[in-house]
């Protein structure tokens, strides 16, 4: 069902943020299991976990192949198929990153320059959380094509998401869509619970204009997975697979959007305000 | 899923203007019947969903200050009425009943 699709090594790769403004939203989380879906759906991914400070990905997202500097080459790690960069790589788990932002900076556009990815169709790139120096550094160099704003439900994540909306819109970057995470759990009734509060994803797209993606749920074996370097997409049952569906048709929803969005900024009118005349 | 987008738009007229969609549909909108289907919370009660001002209310002439682009599937437009807290999705742009479709 899912074979591997043929990539065309021409065509650079469509690059995608993840981002979110604020932490904790499950940035990560969304990307692994993004970078999962999109491999089972048969493209070649490679993921840039840009979180220099809380490298996160290379736990959620274990090498087979771990990553190797060649003179200036940096290549990847290759974690079941998927080619991975993080900070994680290079250091050990329980020490902190301890640097200035020039720094950072530096590390990030090595990741951008200097890594010798595979032919890709996605490179996921997992902002760190805020709207400084980093995020500005990835968002001017990576030629996004576009960004997945990641969001939880109450308005204080929502007003941080915002917030990074703005910058995307400073810089041109065209916005993918708004997904919510950790949106609501279900009991063992079947009824849905909402910890966070309801409908703050929606109501920021709709009042941004972007495209809602969905919601997703808050469930112990999302955790449980990416806390084992384990793939959702291995785990049987009934439970699994209907998460393993929800992050697929997240990962449909994105290509599609990709694509449309590649399409569109060929014909589409771009930002305008058309002042009227003669109205008053 | 996938949204329309525009590919121009053009005031025609005081009271009116045109949105040409990338799929080659075009469509004519006038001020007062999009201020009849305004969205905004002072527009739309949005405990009852009834709307605060009355279609009868809204004056046939009613024309705009500006229209703005809002991301990349919706617009904003500001009325002469006052109103400008209203942000009309292109789907909803589309799916506007009573409108001109050629």
């Amino acid at each position: 069902m899912f074979g591997k699709k043929a990539v065309d090594e021409k065509k650079s790769p469509s690059i995608i943020a993840i981002a979110a403004g604020k932490g904790g939203v499950g940035k990560s989380a969304v990307t692994a299991n993004l970078a999962l879906a999109l491999h089972r759906l048969g493209y070649h991914v490679g993921v840039i976990d840009a979180d220099i400070y809380g490298p996160s990905l290379r736990r959620m997202l274990p090498e087979n192949v771990m990553p190797e500097q060649i003179g200036s080459i940096i290549k990847p790690a290759i974690s079941n198929g998927i080619e991975l960069i993080s900070m994680g790589h290079f250091r050990q788990d329980a020490h902190a990153t301890v640097v200035r932002a020039p720094i950072a900076n530096g590390l990030i556009t090595q990741f951008l320059d200097q890594v010798q990815w595979g032919p890709l169709d996605f490179l996921l790139i997992d902002f760190p959380p805020g709207t400084g120096d980093v995020q500005i550094t990835l968002s001017q160099r990576a030629r996004l094509s576009g960004a997945l704003l990641v969001t939880t439900p109450q308005q204080i994540a929502v007003l941080d998401v915002k917030k990074c909306l703005r910058m995307f819109d400073q810089v041109e970057i065209p916005i993918l869509g708004i997904v919510e995470n950790m949106s609501y759990f279900v009991e063992s009734s079947g009824q849905k619970v909402y910890p966070l509060g309801k409908g703050g994803g929606r109501a920021l797209a709709e009042q941004c204009g972007h495209f809602y993606l969905g919601d997703l749920p808050l469930h112990p074996l999302i955790g449980k997975a990416l806390d084992e370097g384990r793939s959702l997409f291995e785990i049987p049952g009934t439970e699994a697979d209907s998460l393993q569906q929800r992050f697929l048709k997240l990962a449909e929803d994105v290509v599609e959007q990709t694509k449309c969005l590649e399409e569109e900024e060929k014909q589409a009118l771009g930002s305008f305000e058309l002042t009227w005349q003669g109205g008053r | 899923m996938v949204s329309q987008r525009i590919k121009t738009i053009r005031q025609e007229s005081p009271q009116g203007f045109m949105i040409e969609w990338l799929d080659g549909k075009v469509d004519r909108y006038t001020l007062g019947e999009l201020q009849k289907a305004c969205p905004c919370a002072a527009c739309v009660d949005e405990s009852t969903g009834l709307r605060r001002i009355p279609s009868e209310e809204v004056p046939q002439n009613l024309s705009a200050i500006k229209i703005e682009s809002v991301g990349r599937y919706a617009i904003r437009v500001q009325f002469t009425s006052g109103c400008s807290r209203g942000i009309f999705g292109f789907d909803y742009l589309r799916s506007l009943k009573g409108m001109e479709r050629k």
